[in-house]
């Protein structure tokens, strides 16, 4: 871990939190708008990797750990974290991961059309896959519903995402064309 | 513009080292997952209460930390009641009631320095092994809080200068330009803080 990746991680957690400072954007005929926090999810894999995007994230959890309102709506401290909805917030760190993982393995070069389309498909299996996979069994858990309805809760926030992870791909390539930096 | 949540005072609540109370907080969380008995649950959301209320803080201080709280409690609640019954319901919401509140008094009662500090410590084994270095997760955290307010004008300044141009907003075109300035600006600062030969290389001479 070099200076440069530190400095590289902890900036990209700090667009992550000002990202949740700015209001949501509408896309188009969406009923729901985009919260852009956890598109920095997203962005952090596909643009970082999976080594720094995944300390980015954790950065971010840290600072929610330690009390710091980063969360968009301005919520943070340890409530967040043991709250109903904790497991979404671990659940991102390894969503960053997964996606950096998977781009980096599959999507290295320069970025096409093919690439870009597989971003979309990394940042489905990381950004909604594995978020969810942690995020569900937590619900399920902490609020004492079964599984099977806590996924069901959840559903409602797919088609949000599946949105979010054409958008994070999109941007990605736009910044990796404009300013490519190797993925770590 | 990220104030911390950190509410100044002297209450007991105050005065109790940071990593004992994350300690008792997470103790409370697993043994509050554990019982079923509404009694015991009321009890420790009042208590929850009691600890949020001991820490001197003004109510107008707390709603938004409250108000999204109050949307996703009433949200289980309401689900457990539907799907399980209004045993259960009662039980999931005064859980998290309890869990949240008692979350809500440490981090309203300790510096976000004196968290680190207990994490710091709770890393030291970490540390040891060679695996991470703590004045590292420091200089981190340092660099997200400095750069957030420097961030978030970037993203507005961006947003005015293509409203000026006729342009509506459009996630693309506002983060593709967003990043990149952040990643140069990643390069500065990473070249001015090896510049300064910061962090330091830890002092392994024995005292």
């Amino acid at each position: 871990m070099t200076t440069r990746d530190l400095v590289l991680s902890a900036l990209f957690a700090a667009l992550i939190v000002a990202l949740g400072l700015i209001p949501a954007i509408p896309v188009g005929a969406l009923p729901v708008p985009i919260t852009p926090q956890s598109l920095g999810v997203m962005l952090a894999g596909l643009i970082l990797g999976p080594v720094r995007g995944g300390l980015a994230v954790a950065l971010v959890v840290l600072l929610v750990v330690l009390g710091l309102p980063v969360l968009s709506g301005g919520r943070g401290g340890f409530g967040v974290v043991v709250g109903p909805t904790g497991g979404f917030l671990l659940g991102w760190f390894l969503g960053a991961v997964v996606t950096g993982a998977l781009v980096r393995r599959f999507a290295p070069g320069p970025w096409g059309w093919r690439e870009t389309a597989f971003a979309v498909l990394a940042c489905l299996l990381g950004g909604i896959g594995a978020v969810y996979a942690l995020g569900i069994p937590w619900l399920a858990a902490v609020t004492g519903m079964g599984l099977s309805k806590a996924a069901l809760g959840s559903a409602v926030f797919v088609p949000g995402d599946v949105v979010k992870a054409v958008v994070a791909a999109l941007i990605a390539r736009g910044v990796r064309r404009a300013y490519p930096i190797d993925l770590r | 513009m990220t104030p911390s949540l950190y509410r100044p005072g002297t209450s007991r609540l105050h005065r109790a080292p940071a990593g004992l109370k994350l300690a008792a907080l997470a103790a409370a969380g697993i043994a509050l997952v554990l019982t079923g008995s509404l009694p015991v649950l009321a009890g420790a959301a009042l208590a929850g209460a009691g600890l949020v209320r001991a820490t001197g803080a003004p109510l107008r201080a707390l709603r938004p930390q409250v108000t999204g709280l109050a949307w996703v409690l009433g949200v289980v609640v309401a689900a457990t009641a539907v799907l399980d019954g209004p045993h259960q319901a009662a039980a999931a919401g005064l859980r998290l009631l309890a869990l949240v509140l008692a979350a809500l008094a440490v981090t309203l009662t300790t510096r976000a320095s004196d968290l680190l500090d207990a994490l710091e410590r709770a890393l030291a084994p970490l540390e040891r092994r060679g695996w991470l270095r703590a004045d590292r997760v420091g200089l981190a955290v340092a660099l997200v809080l400095r750069f957030v307010p420097e961030i978030a004008g970037q993203a507005a300044a961006l947003r005015e200068a293509q409203a000026a141009r006729g342009l509506r907003a459009n996630p693309v075109t506002l983060i593709v330009p967003l990043i990149v300035r952040t990643l140069i600006r990643a390069d500065a600062v990473a070249e001015a803080i090896e510049a300064r030969s910061y962090p330091p290389e830890k002092d392994t001479t024995p005292r």
